[in-house]
């Protein structure tokens, strides 16, 4: 990896401009993996002095800027409140603390990482980003947004409700991408039901929501309904077949779980 | 003469590491910290083929690049066969690598070297390197190796140094066969015979500190590496043999080792630090990135192994038939020694058969190569045969425990394999004179509550824990091949500089063989200076590797201590005037009746003014036999039954390894080799593509096991004490790897009625099963 | 470019390259202690403290640490002597090349969770790969070291 220049924006206008300039410039979030990848850049954009890296509260709604870290987040009081927590039960499966001190937990959303725990856990709520210049669309509109998005994610907000959330990565150990994850969760007595790492980034499954939510009792067969819909595929970590059989198992776990 | 442990102070008592505070404040210096400030960077340019033919390579470009101070291809380098196993001489592997060569083997292996003044200027000059490759067909299946028609060693100039079955033409690196009486007429006569294959992976090794090397030249123009490295003597040979100077001109030090486990026994940058040095007289360092350690450094041999035993219907086993493939990937280091291993070190724990057969071969393939790896050959034979015990023991319609303490090895008994297979050669006859492994079986069943418990506990309707076992034995050292040696110098004041070769690459060899000098001269641990491997300063040593650094290195240092503390009595009885028979000595002061000396007293006197000497001595040992320690193993593993996931929840060994002579290092080797075993048995899949590119190849893609993994190791030792080690202590480096993968693969069956055969045991193999049992 | 940090409570001003990473800065200065295992954000030796959080310094970008402070294993020798005894007393130390990164991520802990379960413990610690120990020994020396008063 090699970068020509480390810029530290004075404002999210000065960062935008700066992102305009070059298309070899780019947004700098936690930086992990980054020399992975080994691009070249001819500025990173610092977000760091301008206060994104803070979670607040509405009557209706918890507001996460785009620069907190994954830490951060499972640690908030605030978010604790929030569906019992479950948003951030995800983000605590993310490698370890000295990991996710730097991670954050804009940059989880804005790569939309296939592998993403973030995402998964995230997805069940109801989600809405918030871009410089001044653009709002919901995580799974930006999920399904083609091409690549030319704003800076300012925060992430999460709708306040009634319910409980459940989450589920399956991996080999601890430091590990998902082989599946799962995400249930009852928002306002609505149930919600995604899968992600299929290994394709997280999506929600309309058809089990609906049967759910239309006074369907049997759990089993809302996970069949949402393996019916969504699509699996195989790669080095796990067979299509196996992922499907996890995806059943434990959406109908979660649903048992959330509907306690 | 056995010594009573009561009477031991250090020894067999718990002692701190000697090194353990300052590597915690990160006070310890390892190989490249220890790198001259503006050495040379070395970058290799790896290639892309699994196999090919290098047609051309130009390196004008990359020659020209500011900063580059030296480039070296094929052409330029000597054009030696050498094995980078860093064995002994001769060496029982092929001699089928030169330092760069016109073919590729694997992706991955060298094609060219770069040294730059930085890291980024090298890795640039890597990228202006052209190079046109006649792609050749690889060979990715070990299974289809033998006689292929693409042949992987087609050169001239490679060799074996003496008969191990090198046939290159047919993609053989080595190969092996034994027969102790008719295996086949025993097996035809006995009630039961089970038949069964498994599959063992490429392990590797990932020790934390990647393999690491630097040089420089000294005032006298010699070259002085240091190195992470398991056998620093071997280096200097290899080096010295391979570059055509002379062993005076080159210098190896061992500093910290971050972790070995086999993977630093053999070369891995030593050779292009040398060159670098020798060519450009600027000191050079080499520092392996973690995706080079996983992809182009070495791995465990995989393995098939069939395994046919037979036995009676009152649980006799009559015979045993064992043939292996083994894959060597690339180049065939420790490719006969870890192939025989899998019979030596694993059949003659049931050595009450009437008939024992063993043998295959081991085969080249494009694969990363496999090399020395802890529990070499053990781990894989240990495998097949403990879960084959298990299946054997079910068509008896026997407990597998009782089966195992019917016909499993016992004190005072032998096996005939011992005399007819060593480490590549001719083995060594030996009755175990320490062999407490029945009570290691007895101990570790009640310790897990087997007789309760087996084989499995419903826990809900979806989760049950299954319990499964194996016994293991190893070795120690190789007897009349492996050498240590210590010496012993008194300073003023009492204190004593203990250099030895032996390798602390980790484990805490310094640690013991201060511990066995300190009680046999009767001093405390912090008054035994120890400096160790150091080619120029410390006598010889083979190095750590076949768990011989306790049992050899450690009976130098004893017999180091011995003479050292003869010498001191005599020398002081003739101070005293007295004959030496009558002085005693209490690590303090010479008594002899009324008349006493102290040795702070004796030691400044000889130095500063009476009987001007030096006292210090040198002694040496190499093993008559290799005393195996012995372990059983059990484990309860807990199975969701839905989706094939289990979870490791407590894993009982009970180990013999004659003395513990530092029990908490004792333990450590114990519970660090079971939780490699764990995953190897578990988690640790190698993964390639279908071109030879290893998927598998960094921290995210090979899981070790972390302490979310790890619940719960009950760990005791039986009390043995083996006559010919150094305070009855044996070796303990690698018995604690063997286990897992049948132990797992035995409780996984017990908990599902799944049998895996092919390792690691994954959740997904598991759920397959499951579902193939209710078609 | 030049950045000024506290390296254990001193402020220092290094020259540094916009691509440089923290790790690399501080070895580069003469600090070894910082020991690269992966270099890719997995085994967690490098682990040092950033403003008293345990991060990989082999992923802190230099240039964005500007005015924090970094804690290596120098600023706390006595804690990491502590740490040591009870590593020595559970049979855990080896090879020692990860045991920095512990000891920064167990004092940190210490300092951050007031008497942590077993389950937070594994959370914070299970970031730092061990290749030479059972690991449980481990678990059991940072128990008993935050224990100590």
């Amino acid at each position: 990896m090699k970068v020509n220049e480390y810029y530290r924006a004075s404002s999210l206008e000065d960062a935008y401009q700066k992102l305009q300039a070059s298309p070899k410039n780019a947004i700098v979030a936690g930086g992990l993996w980054m020399k992975k990848m080994g691009q070249s850049y001819d500025s990173l954009i610092d977000l760091s002095k301008l206060g994104l890296d803070k979670i607040s509260e509405t009557k209706d709604e918890v507001i996460v800027g785009s620069m907190v870290s994954q830490r951060d987040f499972e640690d908030s009081k605030i978010v604790s409140f929030l569906f019992a927590g479950a948003p951030a039960f995800a983000v605590r499966e993310v490698m370890g603390v000295n990991f996710r001190n730097l991670a954050t937990i804009g940059g989880s959303i804005m790569g939309r990482y296939p592998f993403s725990d973030v995402i998964t856990g995230l997805l069940p709520y109801d989600v809405t980003l918030e871009f410089y210049p001044a653009q709002k669309m919901s995580l799974e509109e930006y999920l399904n947004y083609k091409g690549k998005l030319n704003a800076i994610l300012v925060a992430i907000h999460i709708k306040k409700g009634e319910g409980k959330g459940f989450f589920k990565k399956v991996k080999t150990t601890a430091l590990d991408f998902p082989i599946v994850n799962i995400a249930v969760a009852k928002v306002n007595k609505e149930y919600r039901v995604v899968v992600g790492a299929r290994p394709m980034v997280a999506a929600r499954s309309y058809k089990a929501m609906e049967y759910l939510n239309n006074g369907g009792k049997d759990f089993a067969k809302a996970a069949e309904l949402a393996v019916e819909e969504l699509s699996f595929m195989d790669n080095k970590d796990a067979s299509k077949e196996y992922r499907v059989d996890l995806a059943k198992v434990y959406v109908r776990r979660g649903l048992e779980e959330v509907s306690k | 003469m056995a010594i009573d442990k009561k009477n031991m102070k250090v020894v067999n008592n718990k002692t701190h590491s000697i090194d353990g505070t300052a590597l915690m404040q990160g006070k310890g210096k390892y190989t490249d910290d220890l790198a001259e400030q503006g050495s040379l960077v070395i970058k290799i340019l790896r290639s892309p083929h699994a196999f090919a033919h290098i047609k051309s390579i130009d390196v004008s470009e990359a020659q020209k690049l500011n900063g580059v101070a030296l480039v070296l291809t094929y052409k330029d380098v000597p054009h030696v066969s050498f094995s980078r196993a860093g064995q002994g001489y001769p060496e029982p592997s092929p001699h089928d690598k030169f330092i760069l060569d016109e073919y590729v083997r694997y992706v991955g292996d060298e094609v060219a070297m770069v040294a730059a003044i930085d890291e980024r200027v090298a890795e640039d000059a890597l990228k202006l390197i052209k190079v046109e490759y006649e792609v050749l067909e690889p060979v990715l299946d070990f299974e289809t190796a033998y006689e292929n028609k693409s042949v992987i060693h087609p050169e001239d100039g490679i060799k074996e140094m003496f008969p191990i079955g090198f046939d290159p033409k047919k993609n053989v690196a080595a190969s092996y066969e034994m027969q102790v009486g008719d295996v086949e007429k025993e097996l035809a006569k006995s009630d039961v015979v089970v038949d069964e294959t498994f599959y063992s992976q490429a392990q590797a090794h990932a020790m934390l500190e990647t393999h690491s090397s630097n040089a420089r030249l000294d005032i006298h123009n010699r070259l002085v590496i240091y190195s992470s490295t398991q056998t620093p003597f071997h280096m200097r040979r290899i080096m010295a043999t391979t570059l055509g100077l002379p062993v005076s001109k080159i210098r190896f030090i061992k500093p910290r080792v971050g972790g070995g486990f086999g993977g630093k026994q053999a070369f891995h940058g030593e050779m292009f630090c040398a060159l670098t040095t020798l060519k450009t007289g600027r000191p050079s360092k080499l520092v392996y990135t973690r995706e080079e350690v996983f992809g182009a450094s070495y791995t465990r041999h995989p393995m098939r192994i069939r395994m046919r035993v037979g036995a009676m219907k009152d649980g006799r086993i009559n015979a045993i038939d064992c043939r292996s493939l083994s894959d060597t990937g690339a180049y065939g280091e420790h490719s006969l020694t870890v192939f025989m291993i899998v019979g030596s070190k694993v059949l003659p724990l049931y050595n009450k058969v009437d008939a024992v057969r063993y043998g295959g071969l081991v085969v080249y393939t494009n694969h990363v190569p496999a090399g020395a790896y802890r529990g070499y050959g053990a781990i894989q034979g240990n495998y097949a045969l403990e879960s084959t015990i298990d299946i054997l023991a079910e068509k008896l319609g026997m407990d597998p425990k009782v089966l195992r303490e019917k016909n499993s090895m016992k004190e005072k008994e032998t096996s005939p394999i011992f005399e007819i297979m060593g480490e590549g050669t001719k083995g060594t006859a030996m009755i175990m004179e320490s062999c407490k492994l029945p009570y290691c079986i007895k101990r570790g069943a009640e310790l897990i509550d087997w007789n309760k418990n087996w084989p499995r506990v419903k826990v809900s309707d979806t989760k049950v824990r299954g319990y499964g076992m194996a016994i293991a034995m190893q070795g120690s050292g190789i007897p009349f091949m492996d050498m240590g040696s210590c010496s012993i110098k008194l300073n003023d004041g009492g204190s004593y500089n203990v250099t030895v070769g032996a390798t602390d690459i980790g484990q805490g060899s310094d640690t013991l063989i201060a511990q066995i000098v300190a009680e046999e001269l009767q001093t405390s641990v912090d008054n035994i200076l120890v400096y160790s491997s150091d080619t120029d300063l410390t006598p010889f040593d083979c190095g750590a590797y076949a768990s011989s650094t306790t049992y050899i290195s450690g009976n130098a240092a004893w017999r180091a201590a011995i003479k050292m503390r003869e010498r001191l009595i005599k020398e002081a009885a003739e101070y005293l005037g007295e004959k030496p028979e009558n002085v005693e000595f209490d690590g303090k002061i010479f008594t002899s009746k009324d008349k006493t000396v102290s040795l702070y007293d004796l030691s400044v006197q000889w130095l500063y003014n009476k009987n001007l000497h030096q006292a210090s001595v040198t002694e040496s040992y190499f093993g008559h036999v290799s005393p195996p320690p012995f372990m059983a193993a059990y484990a309860e593993v807990e199975v969701d039954l839905e989706t094939g996931e289990y979870e490791v929840l407590n894993y009982v060994t009970v180990t013999d390894c004659g003395t513990t002579i530092n029990p908490m290092l004792a333990r450590g080797q114990v519970e660090g080799g079971i939780v490699q075993g764990l995953g190897m048995a578990c988690y640790e899949d190698v993964k390639y593509d279908k071109k030879g590119n290893l998927l598998s190849n960094s921290f995210l893609s090979y899981h070790i096991p972390t302490h979310k993994e790890i619940h719960k190791l009950t760990s005791e030792f039986a009390d043995s004490y083996e006559p010919t080690g150094p305070f009855g202590a044996k070796s303990v480096g690698e018995i604690g790897i063997d286990t897992p993968p049948a132990v797992i693969c035995n409780a996984i069956y017990n908990a599902t009625g799944v049998r895996v055969h092919t390792l690691p045991i994954t959740p997904e193999k598991i759920l397959k099963g499951l579902k193939e049992l209710k078609k | 470019m030049l950045v000024k940090f506290y390296l254990n409570d001193t402020l220092v001003s290094y020259d540094v390259r916009p691509d440089e990473y923290l790790s690399e800065t501080l070895r580069s200065h003469g600090i070894k202690s910082v020991k690269v295992g992966c270099n890719e954000s997995t085994c967690g030796s490098c682990t040092l403290l950033v403003e008293g959080k345990p991060v990989m310094s082999c992923s802190v970008l230099t240039a964005s640490i500007e005015n924090k402070h970094v804690t290596t294993v120098e600023g706390i020798q006595e804690e990491a002597a502590k740490i040591a005894y009870h590593f020595a007393e559970e049979g855990a130390d080896q090879c020692g090349f990860c045991n920095v990164g512990y000891a920064l991520v167990v004092y940190s802990l210490k300092k951050t969770i007031k008497n942590p379960t077993d389950e937070q413990i594994v959370d914070y610690i299970v970031g730092n790969l061990c290749r030479c120990s059972g690991l449980q020994s481990q678990l059991n020396a940072i128990k008993a070291y935050l224990k100590e008063e």
